[in-house]
């Protein structure tokens, strides 16, 4: 057989093998080579490079959560890792040393400080000798509580100003550090951090036992990352990420989220700052300035922003580059110098360079490669014109229930309940003191021009935007100037005019975060994954599934795919489904047929009518008047902010004032002549 | 010295510093009001900008103190070296943005300021590789020519510095409010597509805020370094923060803006430095910009708010 | 023919905008567009200003196609854009505003002259001249904007809802000044939502419905047919198909 026979009879096999027991494979080889690296390779320096390349790419990871999962810019990252350096730096060198008391003994019994003489006669000090397995997890709570303080000034900033706020803490930390001289020795540095202890054994001066450490740490972590990117956490970070503000509306309270994507991005920083120190037994306030950030930024960004192992294979390459290659390099180059004779080439000297190299590979990669070596999302393969509009097929309610209502059937009470409210934007005046109701089980349309004020009705209602008068319930529960996310807990789930879909999220994704309201894991949970959350997210898919199944072969065969991808009309349907995953029971629709062609426009208010059936309140802001005619019980017209008429569909057609209003107002013959059979009002 | 002595006297430290602060940070916000970017590379384009203006005073055999000039020769030294340094600075901000940052500019989110600290990178450790860590003596031409103001000095380079900065922020404000250019600048920062629609060639425009706000940002490095005698590779960092801090104070994207909040920081320098300690003046102004950031993002004079609406 | 779409196809990514659109605007015309919301005027606007490019089809002005020309090019040839609400600059004066749409022309005495013209048409912005644009009323503005377009010395000017947001006084004043504008000379190509306002001084018009023409004609002839109010107020009221074509 030829070579090339054999090969394609080889992909054939492999082929045959899933891709997950593929990807479970090759993590296997790469966890069993990295165990076995130090007994096949006995270079000491290498393995410390290695150990420090480990450490790096927990930084990178833990940068990841924060900028490529929550899509937060944090450029002072570094002053994370300074925190967990000093933490455990300060906790078991001999820096500080106040003097011995009482106070300090039971301390002594759990092994956290020993006693010590003092200089020259002095009294007895207190010497921290706590235990680097300790520090671990102190540090990482340390650091995470700091990142929540850094974090917090940032929450409303736009991403530009977010990053240099993150800056500057992450500047005054070192600065801090630097001339706090009693707590960290200053610009000194620290000396004489206690290497980690096992048993008695100290790890001393050979790098294999902290390479352990470190591989164990990196593992660890990318198991913490890979379960918190597949869960409900997850999702609510990138969601925030792609669209803030339609996350908000689907129930993510963003100031909690936020904050958590600070606190586990900082608290990987300060475990890993706690590794470095021990290792190295001293730490400087230089270690940890903003080109360390950069660094780090470079690593993820080269590696693939958002990717787990894209960050620490782009760790990896770039600290190897420079603790192996450069060195390599530059000999290569100068026996290069020999054989072409060049002075330069002999001298030139590549290691001092590798800040230029990374500068030089941060504008390469986003010139070029703005999605990394490793790309976060895997877009599923495109599909045809024809697979995209094929026909409807199996689509329908079938047996869907939706949970969160009472059945079918009007009670006859009031859903939704808008009274006087008013809205001003500085001098302009959106809304005023408009009235409206909405019955439960009902749909009521609301229509008018341009500007009327239709979408501030939706956002006023939803939270996005205050109401400076005026009151608006839900089933009774006063709901004014709720957050968006607590309004749709509450039971109102609404779509956009112009389309808020998580772009870089594929459809089953972007209908889950539907669902975060819902759902109850935490992070804790969401990386422990005990059955009752295993059990949640089955649920969880599940609803979603029956939810896209309403709509048939349009969306079923495409829940992985990246909406991006999808036509506009797909797009329409995903963020109705989404809105319908939250378990609403009053739905805000914003021109949820814009876009579509005639037939799409029939199937769509067929839909929401079958919707409506089973009980959901519905209320709806359309253009396309035969829609409301078919769908609404009632409708209310807009015009500058004031309601200019309440009917029914047919009624406020002919209603001299609605036509006026769309048609524009002139005191003529001309009006009369366009108003054609006009009732007088 | 008296109290009231040193006040004076760091008041008048503290305009220097500011002159060149808001020079600097009037660079920044020409590119910010059209952009809305945070270009990192700014700084390190006025650390560039210092060493062109060593080198080409070098050129001159200046070196140190040993040669002083008075009258004509001294003002075309300076001339030239200005004239070079600005353009020489205002040459690199054109390729920064016709090769880095174009490309970029369709793409939505950070990836443009990202790429702004990779050239800032980059351009740091050029000169550190060329020049080497240690910090290089600026010569200084001028005579030693000290005024008493009450129980104060001034010397003959500050006047220098207040009279060059002073001439060109007349300069720009000249050039941005009544030169056909600078209003086509001025529209495109406030309305890009109705400036379009004007026939504007909004491409141009931005490689003009880009030249102009570089040149500015070399100058302020020439100015760095015949005030304090000395530059290094490290001085676009620290007078960086300072310079951004000033021009968020004053409202990002506003140029009166920014000359106020240049001197602002530049006294808050000074008089920190005096009165409290050196060390902690970072501190101090890194605090300002946290505080503007996140209780006045528009700053004392902006409009383009940094808050998500 | 000043100005002519023809067969116009534009595509918003899979969103179709403009369907097979045709106009015809003839030199010294006052032609309306109208149409509900979401029905294409303003994609057409943009199409003309060369904000957007077809996707299939041409447009034409004064004979040559301009699909591909820059929007400096065009505002050179000819054509110049009162835009939807205003969009004056806001921090410059009512003068630099005016200066500003003069751009891409020298100063000169027939710069002086479309100035003192402006002036006369506007009275009010005269008096203004030094006044922060952003600081002025709705109304005001619109005089300034129209004033703006008008000193590029345009031939077609392109007027995208030259009503919203203005008071009912303001409505009139500035259709009493659009007309004035044209007996000068100048062609005006209007989209507009009030079709009460358009119909009244434009001398044809054309009704856009989902990025199709449904309806063409003159203004008498669109003031009595009762489908120019299905159109508005309905938009599947006119199937494809029954488009009713009274007269080029």
């Amino acid at each position: 057989m030829s070579p090339a026979g054999l090969v394609s009879a080889l992909a054939r096999r492999l082929a045959w093998i899933s891709l997950a027991r593929r990807r479970q494979g090759l993590t296997g080889l790469v966890l069993v080579a990295a165990l076995l690296f130090p007994l096949v390779h006995a270079n000491d320096a290498d393995i410390d490079s290695m150990a420090n390349a480990a450490a790096y790419a927990t930084l990178a990871l833990g940068l990841n959560i924060v900028v490529g999962f929550a899509g937060l810019l944090d450029l002072g990252y570094a002053a994370f890792f300074a925190i967990g350096a000093y933490t455990y730096g300060i906790l078991s060198s001999y820096q500080l040393m106040p003097p011995w008391g009482a106070f300090w003994e039971p301390l002594q019994t759990l092994g956290l400080v020993a006693r010590m003489a003092g200089e020259s006669g002095s009294g007895d000090v207190v010497h921290f000798t706590l235990s680097f397995w300790l520090a671990l997890p102190l540090s990482a709570a340390v650091a995470a509580l700091f990142g929540v303080l850094f974090g917090a000034p940032t929450l409303r900033l736009k991403g530009d100003y977010l990053a240099i706020v993150t800056l500057g803490f992450g500047e005054i930390v070192p600065i801090v550090v630097r001339n706090w001289s009693s707590l960290t020795n200053g610009a000194a540095g620290l000396n004489g951090v206690a290497p980690p202890r096992i048993d008695g054994y100290s790890f001393g001066v050979s790098a294999t036992p902290y390479y352990y450490v470190a591989v164990a740490m990196v593992a660890l972590l990318i198991f913490v990352s890979v379960r918190l990117r597949d869960s409900r956490i997850g999702r609510a970070w990138m969601a925030i990420r792609e669209d803030e503000i339609a996350a908000a509306a689907m129930g993510i309270n963003l100031r909690r989220y936020k904050l958590l994507a600070f606190a586990m991005g900082a608290a990987f920083g300060g475990m890993t700052g706690t590794f470095y120190v021990a290792k190295l037994q001293t730490a400087t306030p230089e270690m940890f300035g903003f080109p360390v950030s950069v660094m780090i930024l470079v690593m993820v960004v080269f590696g693939g922003v958002g990717s787990v192992w894209g960050v620490v294979l782009g760790a990896f390459v770039l600290q190897l580059l420079q603790s192996w290659w450069l060195q390599d390099l530059t000999l290569w180059l100068h026996a290069l110098g020999r054989l072409v004779d060049s002075g330069w080439l002999q001298r030139v000297d590549l290691v001092p360079s590798i800040e230029l190299i990374f500068g030089l590979i941060l504008v390469g990669m986003m010139l070029f490669r703005r999605q990394g070596l490793i790309q976060a999302v895997r877009p599923a393969a495109a599909l045809t014109f024809e697979q995209q509009h094929a026909e409807l097929r199996r689509g329908g309610l079938g047996d869907l229930r939706l949970h969160g209502l009472e059945g079918p059937g009007r009670t006859g009470a009031v859903a939704l309940d808008v009274r006087g409210v008013t809205v001003r934007f500085g001098g302009l005046v959106a809304l005023n003191s408009v009235d409206l109701v909405v019955p439960d089980g009902g749909v009521v349309a609301v229509i008018g021009p341009n500007g009327s004020g239709k979408s501030t009705l939706f956002n006023v209602i939803t939270g996005l935007v205050h109401a400076g008068e005026g009151r608006i319930a839900l089933y009774g529960g006063d709901i004014t100037g709720l957050p968006p996310y607590h309004v749709l807990a509450r039971g109102i789930a609404r779509t956009f005019q112009n389309l808020r879909l998580f772009p870089n999220l594929s459809v089953i994704d972007n209908v889950l975060v539907g669902q975060h309201a819902r759902l109850k894991t935490g992070p804790i949970a969401a990386i422990l994954r005990p059955p009752r959350t295993r059990a949640e997210e089955k649920t969880a898919h599940a609803w979603a599934m029956e939810i896209i199944a309403i709509f048939g072969n349009r969306l079923l065969p495409r829940i992985d795919q990246m909406v991006d991808g999808l036509s506009y009309a797909n797009r329409r349907r995903v963020e109705i489904a989404r809105a319908l995953a939250s378990n609403p029971r009053v739905l805000l629709l914003d021109e949820p047929t814009a876009g579509m062609n005639p037939a799409e426009t029939l199937e769509l208010a067929e839909q929401i009518k079958s919707l409506n059936g089973l009980g959901l309140t519905v209320l709806l802001i359309e253009h396309k008047l035969d829609v409301v005619t078919t769908l609404a019980d009632t409708v209310y017209v807009l015009d500058h902010g004031d309601v200019i008429a309440v009917g029914k569909p047919h009624d406020v057609r002919r209603n001299e004032a609605v036509i006026r209003a769309y048609l524009g107002r002139r005191a003529s013959q001309a009006a009369d002549d366009l108003a054609g059979d006009v009732h007088v009002a | 010295m008296t109290n009231f002595d040193l006040l004076l006297q760091q008041t008048i430290n503290g305009l220097s510093l500011g002159a060149m602060y808001a020079l600097l940070a009037l660079g920044f916000t020409l590119v910010y009001g059209i952009l809305e970017l945070i270009n990192f590379s700014h700084f390190n384009v006025f650390m560039v900008g210092s060493f062109v203006g060593l080198w080409t005073l070098q050129m001159f055999g200046l070196s140190g103190q040993d040669v002083i000039l008075t009258g004509l020769p001294l003002a075309g030294v300076l001339l030239a070296a200005f004239a070079v340094t600005m353009l020489a600075s205002g040459a690199l901000g054109v390729a920064i943005e016709r090769l880095c940052l174009r490309p970029l500019r369709d793409v939505k989110g950070p990836a443009a300021m990202i790429t702004t600290i990779g050239v800032s990178t980059i351009l740091f450790n050029v000169i550190l590789l060329s020049v080497g860590a240690d910090s290089k003596n600026y010569p200084n031409p001028l005579p030693t020519v000290r005024f008493q103001l009450a129980g104060a000095v001034l010397d003959l380079r500050v006047i220098l510095i207040w009279i060059v900065a002073l001439l060109l922020m007349a300069g720009l404000w000249l050039f941005v409010q009544r030169s056909r250019l600078g209003k086509a600048m001025r529209a495109t920062a406030q309305d890009p597509e109705a400036a379009r629609m004007m026939g504007v060639n909004v491409d141009r425009v931005i490689v003009i805020a880009f030249f102009a706000g570089s040149a500015l940002a070399g100058a302020g490095g020439l100015i760095f370094g015949l005030y304090y005698n000395y530059t290094s590779f490290l001085i676009g960092f620290t007078t960086g923060l300072r310079a951004f801090t000033a021009a968020v104070l004053g409202g990002i994207g506003s140029v009166p803006g920014a000359m106020a909040g240049g001197v602002i920081i530049g006294l808050v320098e000074a008089m920190g430095g005096q009165f409290i300690a050196t060390a902690w003046t970072d501190v101090i102004i890194f605090s300002i910009l946290v505080l503007v950031l996140v209780f006045r993002p528009t700053g004392l004079f902006g409009r383009l708010a940094p808050v998500k609406s | 023919m000043l100005l002519e779409f023809r067969d116009v196809d534009t595509y918003y990514g899979d969103l179709h905008v403009l369907k097979q659109v045709n106009y015809a605007i003839r030199e010294g015309e006052i032609v309306s567009l109208l149409g509900g919301n979401a029905s294409g005027k303003s994609t057409t606007m943009k199409t003309i200003m060369g904000v957007v490019r077809p996707t299939r089809g041409q447009v034409l002005f004064d004979g040559q196609p301009i699909g591909t020309l820059p929007t400096a090019e065009r505002v050179r040839r000819g054509i110049a854009p009162v835009l939807e609400a205003r969009r004056l600059f806001p921090r410059m004066t009512v003068f630099e505003n005016l200066e500003m749409g003069a751009y891409l022309r020298k100063r000169g005495p027939a710069f002086q002259q479309d100035l003192d013209r402006v002036f006369t048409l506007f009275p009010r912005v005269q008096e203004r001249r030094n006044q922060i644009a952003g600081t002025l009323s709705g109304g005001e503005q619109q005089m300034v904007a129209i004033g703006r377009a008008l000193m590029a010395r345009p031939r077609l000017l392109c007027m995208d809802e030259p009503s919203m947001g203005l008071s009912p006084i303001f409505v009139e004043q500035v259709f009493d000044i659009i007309q004035a504008i044209n007996r000068q000379g100048t062609t005006i190509f209007m989209v507009e939502q009030n079709a009460n306002m358009a119909l009244s001084i434009a001398h044809r018009a054309y009704v856009l419905q989902t990025g199709q023409v449904v309806l063409s004609g003159t203004a008498d002839e669109l003031r009595r047919t009762p489908m120019i109010r299905e159109a508005y107020l309905g938009e599947m009221a006119i199937p494809v198909g029954c488009q009713e074509k009274l007269l080029t």
